[in-house]
């Protein structure tokens, strides 16, 4: 349900070695890092100027009021104008300790949007005196614990179903009828996607340090846990009809899902690596990698192979549940994508002329 | 689970075509809403809206005067009934455009659930019909939405009687509770012939390894009015306590 958040890191590197990546390989990320390296020596030389026609470095004085009451809560002195938001949070902490770092929200004005961590202080004053609204947004979670409870309960509750427990299907009606084979497949396939989804969590998603409300956590597992709950009692029970079409139509669906699972896997990989995160990134691009060719048609292949899977996985049991299910997330991801297209378009108008969204020439 | 009360809420500014706070339709001059067309429009639907309930409530009269009971006057005013709740579905289409100013979501809501209670039980178990529970709505259902309709159709017309802006904001108190009895009695009364003739139920297996109770759905939505009548009721409260008050005040200046 939530977008996640990416910053710098060198996991890609590390992946890379550990896989005993080729020297081609190997040869392409140092040519990019020789790139990177220019753009960076080249970039550098510009960065003393302004300073030096400035000629010394500005103080400023932060007032902080409550945005509640309007009253002051403290002021800040010697912040430097470099210093960003997230820093500024840090040190209203240290002067008022109840107030905790990421449940503060900042705001210029009353009602005003909150200030993103990033934001440095020089860029949001208007004078040496700066005045900010602070609000507590409330308990707040990390993004790294919202993904891992997600992902985490559908995982084990699909399993509750599939051992088709007493409590949950007649006992006699569950002994009677063993399992078809799809019901196994589709049990493999599930716990595919939720235990890639985990690993990727831990090991190749880079996650903001950003926080968000323990409302949205709640929301957004009672959202998975119970789709998961509602498609799994459908497929396991032992009731169930097998496709249609029989084992072709099951065959040609599992290829696919799998398929688009390698390709989303491949993607996340990709969108995690330093050039691609965080506020400088620069547009993704193919490699030799045949699953990053999406880049191609799509600004976020990303979503359209976990559309793929969805629907692939719906064709491979028949179930009206999951494909309920499909059709929910790929709304939601269309509404992602169509967003993170429009900042690609606004930003790297020339890389991405005529590619759509997430659905290849439609969408 | 027809919300009057949240249909009530919802529409109160909307009746006034775009103007905040509706209780100043009288002498309020307009700033923005909709054009002269859709204002045109709205006045047309609003007088039908209203004189189709009127039709509805005359009804009632006539057959009760002639049948000298109130038992099974259902029977009487079904067709317009039908009809006329129906046709609120206009209102969701109204939201939608944006020449009311109400929410979708909220609009959706409240005329799909009085909708559902018209066809998906009323119309569908044809026991209920007789009961003395479904007049308790239509009698509900009828004077709110005759007051309903006409404080939107004047409010269009910047000429708001203060006795329909009373009415609007007084008898709910009466009104809102007596439809939602009326309601909740008719789906309990026909819980039991839903049971037994499996109505609108689809049970395993099937190719589309689904199934859905129709029977334990209705069971549902009776337990969902329980956290759902309250807020909307004093939700009502408060606004009426707001609007009455604020006129109250605005004599007092004058």
């Amino acid at each position: 349900m939530f977008k996640r958040h990416k910053s710098l890191a060198s996991e890609r590197k590390r992946a890379l070695l550990s896989q005993r990546a080729t020297r081609f390989i190997l040869k392409d990320d140092m040519r990019n890092f020789h790139f990177l390296s220019k753009l960076v020596l080249s970039a550098g030389p510009l960065r003393p100027t302004p300073a030096v026609k400035h000629s010394k470095t500005t103080h400023f004085e932060i007032e902080i009021f409550d945005a509640q009451t309007r009253k002051q809560i403290c002021i800040l002195d010697k912040v430097t104008q470099s210093s960003t938001i997230h820093d500024v949070k840090q040190k209203f902490h240290k002067a008022c300790p109840k107030w905790y770092p990421s449940r503060v929200g900042l705001q210029l004005e009353c009602g005003g949007p909150f200030l993103k961590d990033y934001i440095t202080i020089q860029s949001i004053a208007a004078s040496s005196i700066v005045t900010l609204y602070a609000t507590d947004l409330g308990q707040q979670v990390s993004w790294t614990t919202v993904f891992l409870a997600e992902y985490t309960g559908p995982l084990l509750i699909y399993l509750l179903f599939y051992l088709r427990i007493p409590c949950i299907y007649d006992g006699k009606e569950s002994a009677r009828r063993l399992r078809h084979p799809v019901v196994h497949l589709a049990c493999f396939c599930h716990c595919i996607h939720y235990i890639r989804y985990l690993l990727e969590t831990l090991f190749v998603h880079k996650v903001s340090a950003g926080h968000t409300p323990l409302k949205n956590l709640i929301m957004s597992c009672a959202f998975y846990w119970g789709f998961t709950s509602w498609i799994a009692y459908y497929i396991n029970h032992p009731l169930y009809t097998p496709p249609s079409f029989g084992n072709r139509q099951i065959t040609v669906s599992a290829i696919n899902f799998l398929i688009c699972e390698a390709g989303n896997h491949f993607i996340n990989v990709m969108l995690s690596h330093p050039n691609h995160t965080g506020n400088n990134a620069c547009f993704p691009s193919p490699n030799y990698n045949p699953f990053t060719w999406m880049f191609f048609l799509v600004s976020c292949p990303n979503y359209t192979y976990e559309i793929g899977s969805w629907i692939s996985f719906t064709v491979m049991t028949q179930t009206l549940p999951v494909g309920i299910f499909t059709l929910l997330m790929s709304i939601q991801m269309s509404l992602w994508a169509q967003k993170k297209h429009k900042i690609y378009l606004r930003k790297f108008n020339s890389y991405i002329h005529r590619k759509s969204a997430m659905i290849p020439f439609i969408l | 689970m027809a919300a009057v009360a949240a249909t009530a809420a919802a529409k109160g500014n909307g009746g006034g075509g775009g103007r905040a706070g509706a209780g100043d339709a009288s002498g309020t001059r307009k700033k923005k809403g909709p054009g002269p067309l859709a204002t045109a429009y709205l006045v047309i639907y609003n007088v039908v809206m209203t004189a189709g309930w009127l039709v509805i409530a005359v009804g009632l009269v006539r057959a009760y005067l002639a049948k000298g009971s109130y038992h099974s006057l259902y029977y009487s005013i079904e067709k317009p009934l039908k009809f006329f709740q129906t046709g609120a579905l206009l209102e969701i289409l109204h939201c939608a455009i944006g020449i009311v100013p109400s929410s979708v979501v909220l609009t959706s809501f409240q005329v799909m659930s009085r909708v559902f209670l018209i066809w998906a039980v009323t119309h569908s178990v044809k026991e209920v019909q007789s009961e003395d529970s479904v007049l308790l709505f239509v009698i509900a259902w009828t004077i709110t939405e005759i007051i309903r309709y006409s404080f939107y159709t004047f409010s269009l017309l910047n000429h708001l009687p203060y006795l329909i802006k009373w009415a609007r904001y007084t008898l709910f108190i009466v009104l809102y509770p007596m439809g939602v009895s009326g309601e909740l009695l008719t789906i309990y009364a026909a819980l039991p012939f839903v049971r037994q003739a499996g109505l609108y139920s689809i049970s395993l297996p099937n190719k589309y390894n689904f199934s859905f109770d129709y029977y334990a759905f209705l069971i549902l939505i009776m337990i969902s009015y329980i956290p759902i009548f309250p807020q909307l009721y004093f939700h009502m409260i408060h606004q009426r306590r707001k609007i009455l008050s604020h006129t109250e005040e605005h004599k007092k200046f004058e």
